[in-house]
């Protein structure tokens, strides 16, 4: 093996990893799920409260302009990390999920009416199918759903295929967080031809690969801040300026507003129109520090050294007539969803808990999918920064181990 | 080996786990429920026949789901089989109790009870609801 891209001490900026589960090392492969936090995040978080903390926007005194300059300044981390236009389309919401259920919303008011159009695929996280269910039970909206090819990826012949005059928009995953497999841009050229509003789920994609929204050019894209290194409770919402503007306000509340009368009330300019009562600041301001992070080790070496990982897990993974491999194609990025023969994934994941080894085990938040696949459960294995080759061989042994406790 | 792993995977789980006893559907039933654990979606389906003085006759399971969740399942459908359900009920909270690691509180069950194998569960606190599920829906079943 070459010199690895990413030093191994990178596993140093991070205080949990030197923990013990069990007297073994921890070795931390669920980073899909959420990642762990470099320190200068749980620092500059800590500071924070103990040195600057109070409400954001409206305030006078010193503290409050400390802790607004440190809001909006991480607004600027966000818009430029994704590459958007401008700040005022970027939204600070409590987490993704969030996001998507402002679009869904705010867009099913303005444009969608009983037998409109949406198109989702099977392979969504529950997160970005729920809120368009809800449309579909309240409004008579219409869900159509594009299938995935052998790789697990989005199938766009069928994808293209679902659009018709009644179709307004599509919402897609960038990255799947049950196969990694990434969704290409081909997906917005389809979009555009045929006059359709287009939201990415960047969840996974966001740690992981480099978001450019203008070269996307999508109308939506949206992110949470604990997958990318900053602490929970804080999501993104990224939006196309004059979109944004033509949509209705989400949540009413203080923050958002511009004038309030007893009989009427005028909506604050983006982004505070999309940000009622009081935001996570604090938690803003962290993914603020954990985008100063990653842009420090740089995104196309955090790329990189991921690419080498799961390309070596998945050679040798592949090796193992034991296992199954959800997911095949080489265009996948730090996610690999697999089986061990007649072991459930949770007997697999408690095995691998007492080797010190953290997986995720079950639907993933994909059940669709996983009755499509006709399976009900994977083990997933996804990785971070932090993650090397070695970990990776010990996983390998574990696996073996494992096979052999269960005599499969 | 680690020793918490041994525990937990006891020579009668990966038996009952692999090969349950009663599965299927009785062929006279008159108490039923579905269980569904949503975190992992494992499901069970337990049907019984209770007869006119309150006993079990009959008891049977099906489903999908881990080793765990299966064993324990297939071991109470033994465990329950010409119970009253009075006794049911103890054997009942006394289960729930075991895999919690509370074994002050049991009233019936001892160590050298099939059902005493499932006390390993107690360390790994994610897969209580695996080895509660079946007996949960159980529950839901005679009290329908």
């Amino acid at each position: 093996m070459d010199k690895p891209i990413l030093s191994p001490n990178i596993k140093d900026d991070f205080p949990i990893l030197s923990r013990k589960i069990l007297n073994k090392d921890l070795i931390y492969f669920d980073t899909a799920a959420s990642a762990q936090k470099p320190k200068s995040v749980i620092d500059e978080i800590n500071d924070f409260y103990n040195n600057h903390y109070s409400n954001v926007s409206r305030g006078i005194h010193t503290l409050s302009v400390e802790s607004t300059f440190k809001y909006e300044d991480s607004r600027k981390k966000v818009k430029n990390f994704i590459n958007a236009k401008s700040e005022n389309e970027i939204i600070f919401t409590k987490s993704a999920t969030e996001s998507i259920n402002l679009v869904a919303q705010t867009f099913c008011e303005k444009f969608l009416k009983k037998e409109d159009e949406v198109i989702l695929s099977i392979m969504e996280h529950h997160s970005n199918l729920v809120p368009w269910y809800f449309l579909r039970q309240k409004y008579g909206i219409v869900i159509k759903f594009a299938m995935i090819d052998e790789e697990g990826k989005i199938d766009l012949e069928h994808f293209s295929s679902l659009i018709n005059d009644k179709t307004k928009i599509a919402s897609i995953t960038h990255l799947s967080n049950v196969f990694g497999t990434i969704t290409t841009n081909e997906v917005v050229k389809i979009c555009r031809e045929k006059g359709i509003y287009i939201m990415f789920d960047g969840c996974q994609a966001a740690a992981h690969s480099k978001i450019d929204v203008q070269n996307l050019d999508c109308d939506f894209y949206v992110f949470s801040g604990h997958k990318t290194y900053g602490p929970s409770g804080v999501g993104v919402l990224y939006g196309k300026e004059n979109i944004l503007k033509d949509l209705p306000p989400y949540q009413g509340g203080g923050g958002m507003i511009n004038e309030v009368t007893l009989d009427d009330v005028s909506f604050a300019d983006l982004p505070a129109k999309y940000e009622a009562g009081t935001p996570p600041l604090v938690e803003a301001y962290g993914l603020g520090i954990a985008i100063d992070y990653m842009n420090s080790i740089g995104i196309e070496n955090i790329m990189k050294h991921e690419q080498e990982l799961s390309n070596y897990a998945l050679d040798k993974m592949l090796e193992m007539e034991f296992v199954k491999i959800y997911g095949k194609g080489k265009e996948k990025s730090s996610i690999i969803s697999f089986n061990l023969n007649q072991i459930h994934a949770h007997e697999v994941a408690s095995f691998l808990d007492v080797e010190g080894i953290a997986v995720r085990a079950g639907h993933h938040c994909c059940q669709p999918l996983m009755k499509h696949l006709n399976i009900n459960a994977t083990s997933r294995i996804s990785f971070g920064v932090y993650n090397n080759i070695k970990q990776i061989d010990i996983f390998l042994d574990a696996l073996n181990k494992c096979k052999d406790f269960f005599k499969r | 080996m680690n020793d918490l792993l041994k525990e937990l995977y006891q020579e009668i789980i990966l038996d009952h786990g692999q090969d349950p006893r009663n599965f299927g559907e009785c062929e006279n039933y008159n108490k039923s429920a579905k269980g569904h654990n949503p975190l992992c979606g494992d499901k069970v389906n337990v049907t019984l026949f209770l007869d006119q003085d309150g006993m079990i006759k009959e008891i049977k399971f099906s489903g999908e789901g881990c080793a765990i969740s299966i064993a324990s399942a297939s071991l109470m459908t033994e465990k329950l089989k010409n119970k009253s359900l009075n006794e049911a009920d103890k054997i009942f909270n006394d289960f729930t109790n075991l895999v919690k690691g509370q074994t002050d509180e049991l009233k019936l069950l001892t160590e050298d009870d099939s059902l005493y194998a499932l006390k390993g569960v107690n360390a790994f606190p994610m897969r209580v609801k695996c080895a509660t599920m079946a007996w949960h829906t159980y529950k839901s079943a005679v009290n329908e």
